[in-house]
């Protein structure tokens, strides 16, 4: 009773805070209180209530629709082993594409409605559930396997009585995660284009630059993701009792023997890709004229001043994005360090940090430019927490990953809490830090390009929306074109360097 | 089911440079039990591994009857039992036993009498995770049995459990696969074990595997611990010792 007691004056204390923050703080005008919101939400509760329902049930359809989609792509490769390099490398590339670039194509090709937004969330949700799944579906004794293949069972049996039964509880932490995803990507398809929904108004809010506006729709947003993700992890919990502790980045590949193989491996899936996307344009008959096709892009930017044109945009957005990365990791590795030198404070944080990197901080980009401005400042701190919540939460686990006896041992040797951190469990931290640092690329590109889009005017983000309201199609299709591959060239970057830095720091993880 | 006799002709099997099994030939009576000891990781648990058709002999071949173990395993003639009793923890005990008749396509039949059998009435319902490791096993025993498999395989079944259930499971389950008629191939550790539960022991030499002794048990009455201490089983259990130590 006391304990509730005391939240309840703490969450009024905080109330009072903010409000007086708003009314009497020196950045007052941009800062609305929980009055002015309260306000907002009465004067236009119809209003509100319908895009709210609106976007909840885009999302909603994107999160089946993307969980179905990782499903199917997780049996298949638990199926037919041999395909798991080149689906594996087809469902990264695609998640690196930035729902911001897919999103005018999707528009493009949908024409208005609700295809775009249901699509943008489920592409955002498949490739968090398609790594949790795989990890479950392989976390099976191989006792288990035997088992089945001693009753002349094949793989198909074993997936379906074994295998899918067994991952569940992990499927069910890849939901948790992609269910505040999955409203993301309802809103950024909604920020190309839509008629009504959240992302609709926020836009129209941030246009007229209504700060009472930008305030509750994010609010808003992250209540409703937030509902998500704690409705998904209770029925989760209610239906398979517990949670494994699982780091969710791609699997390091392994990379081929040879620099050679290597090659021919890239070569094979670069010309898988543009295969399918000629052959997906042509199988549905699409217009040229919007529908470009790899052949068009590349014609395209054969054209000097095209090329001149899209190159500038991109290094403009390289040059706002890479120092917002390399805030956000640097500050989720300290702060989950420093937490580790001060136990009390971690057990305090942890569980906030933990919801939090589900929020799509994306629905918050817009306050977070108000705030910091809609230069490189704004722009870099909205990729930094991008960012940072995730690696924090990565690094934090990697740092109790440290083998007890190591602790010990430093222990019994009288070591200090600092010597400890610097010699075990930094080194132990270090492949989590790396699989975050990869995750966070497209994370990182996404955050960018949506700020450019929403707010800032500068960078390919900001190309892209122009183009697609001018019916340049080509240029947005060498513009998504370009961002994919730089996504995926960042990325193999990321992934070479964990490569060396594992091979000396944690030789076993390897291969 | 059908009584088959398991018929190795000249199999081997390395994993890369190490040598497992060196070609090895031996023919196993149907309906009997033989029971494998030798050192550890002598390639005893690769060859009833290959008897199950979970590894394929790098050479040779293998014969339950006439058939491939494949193709036993396929129409359910087949059932093992590991050294960790593998039951799925979302299965209640019934429904783990009754795996291995849906696995083998075949009638579950009784399973409330292969329960009792195993000793674990009033336990049916209950999940793997509230039984004790002794009556998991017995569990995945029963569901080793529950399709009356021609050929069953055992490796270690009794390894992870204490003494005091062993001694009980020794007594308590060989009668259940005798009367079925089955041919079985158990390896284990202990000695006493394998002259107490088998009809015949092969004693194998440190990897990769041959056959080093062929030692009949022809031991009449009961096969309970008491037997143990009767001068024919002591006998015995010697003459596998001094095969083993031979080696040593």
């Amino acid at each position: 009773m006391t304990g509730a007691l005391r939240r309840i004056t703490l969450v009024f204390l905080l109330l009072g805070g903010w409000e007086a923050f708003a009314r009497l703080g020196p950045i007052g005008t941009l800062v609305s209180g929980p009055g002015a919101i309260a306000t907002h939400i009465v004067d236009n509760a119809a209003l509100l209530g319908r895009a709210t329902i609106e976007t909840s049930v885009n999302a909603a359809w994107g999160f089946v629709w993307g969980n179905l989609a990782a499903m199917v792509l997780a049996a298949v490769i638990m199926l037919v082993p041999r395909s798991e390099r080149a689906l594996s490398a087809l469902a990264l590339l695609v998640f690196c594409v930035p729902l911001i670039a897919s999103g005018p194509i999707l528009r493009v090709l949908f024409g208005p409605g609700q295809g775009p937004q249901i699509t943008l969330a489920a592409l955002a949700v498949y490739y968090t559930t398609l790594l949790a799944l795989l990890v479950g579906l392989r976390a099976v004794s191989q006792n288990w396997t035997d088992l089945m293949r001693v009753y002349g069972r094949g793989a198909l049996s074993t997936l379906v009585r074994v295998r899918a039964r067994a991952s569940l509880p992990y499927l069910f932490v890849g939901l948790q995660i992609s269910a505040p995803a999955a409203l993301l990507g309802a809103m950024i398809g909604e920020f190309t284009g839509a008629e009504r929904g959240l992302g609709v108004l926020t836009l129209r809010a941030m246009r007229g630059l209504d700060t009472d506006g930008t305030w509750t729709l994010a609010l808003i947003a992250a209540m409703v993701a937030m509902g998500a993700y704690v409705l998904t992890g209770k029925l989760g919990e209610w239906l398979v009792g517990y949670k494994p502790v699982i780091l969710l980045s791609a699997p390091k590949v392994s990379a081929a023997k040879t620099v050679w193989a290597r090659l021919a491996e890239a070569a094979f899936i670069a010309a898988l890709i543009l295969t399918l996307w000629q052959v997906s344009m042509d199988a549905f008959d699409l217009n040229r004229f919007f529908a470009k096709r790899p052949g068009d892009v590349w014609m395209f930017l054969v054209n000097p001043q095209n090329r001149d044109t899209l190159l500038s945009a991109l290094f403009e957005t390289l040059s706002f994005a890479l120092p917002g990365y390399l805030a956000g990791l640097a500050l989720g590795a300290a702060l989950a360090a420093a937490l580790v030198l001060w136990p009390p404070l971690s057990r305090a944080t942890m569980p906030v940090a933990v919801a939090l990197r589900a929020v799509p901080i994306i629905t918050t980009a817009p306050l977070l430019v108000l705030a910091f401005g809609r230069g490189l400042v704004g722009t870099m701190v909205v990729v930094a927490v991008m960012i940072f919540f995730p690696t924090f939460v990565a690094c934090h686990q990697g740092l109790r990953q440290t083998p007890g006896q190591t602790v010990e041992l430093f222990k019994s040797y009288g070591a200090g809490r600092w010597q400890l951190l610097r010699a075990a469990q930094i080194p132990a931290m270090l492949p989590a830090f790396f699989a975050s640092a990869r995750m966070a690329v497209p994370a990182a590109l996404l955050a960018v390009t949506t700020v450019e889009w929403l707010a800032t005017g500068k960078g390919i983000g900001v190309l892209m929306a122009m183009t697609a309201s001018t019916s340049n199609y080509s240029m947005l299709w060498s513009c998504v074109a370009a961002v994919a591959v730089v996504a995926v060239a960042f990325y193999t970057l990321v992934a070479t360097l964990e490569r060396a830095v594992l091979r000396i720091y944690a030789s076993e993880q390897v291969t | 089911m059908v009584s088959v006799n398991i018929h190795c002709d000249e199999i081997s099997k390395s994993f890369g440079a190490t040598e497992a099994v060196a070609p090895f030939s031996i023919t196993l009576a149907a309906g009997q039990t033989t029971a494998l000891v030798g050192p550890s990781g002598c390639g005893k648990s690769t060859l009833l591994r290959m008897i199950a058709g979970l590894e394929v002999p790098d050479e040779g071949t293998i014969l339950l009857g006439t058939e491939v173990p494949r193709t036993v395993a396929r129409r359910g003639g087949l059932a093992m039992a590991f050294q960790d009793p593998s039951l799925l923890p979302w299965r209640s005990v019934r429904a783990n036993i009754a795996l291995g008749a849906e696995l083998a396509r075949k009638p579950a039949g009784d399973i409330d009498a292969l329960i009792e059998l195993v000793g674990l009435n009033g336990f049916a319902e209950h999940r793997p995770a509230e039984l004790s490791g002794g009556m998991r096993q017995r569990a995945a025993i029963a569901r080793s049995l529950v399709s009356s498999p021609d050929v069953l395989l055992l490796d270690e079944p009794f390894g992870a459990v204490d003494a005091m259930t062993r001694r009980r499971l020794n007594a308590d389950l060989p009668p259940l696969w005798r009367t079925r008629g089955a041919t079985v191939v158990l390896v284990t550790h202990s000695v006493q074990e394998a002259v107490l539960l088998s009809d015949r022991v092969l004693v194998l030499s440190p990897r990769p595997a041959r056959l080093v002794a062929d030692i009949p048990i022809d031991l009449s009455g009961a096969r309970d611990s008491r037997l143990l201490d009767t001068p024919a089983c002591l006998a015995l259990t010697r003459s596998v010792f001094a095969a083993l130590e031979e080696q040593a």
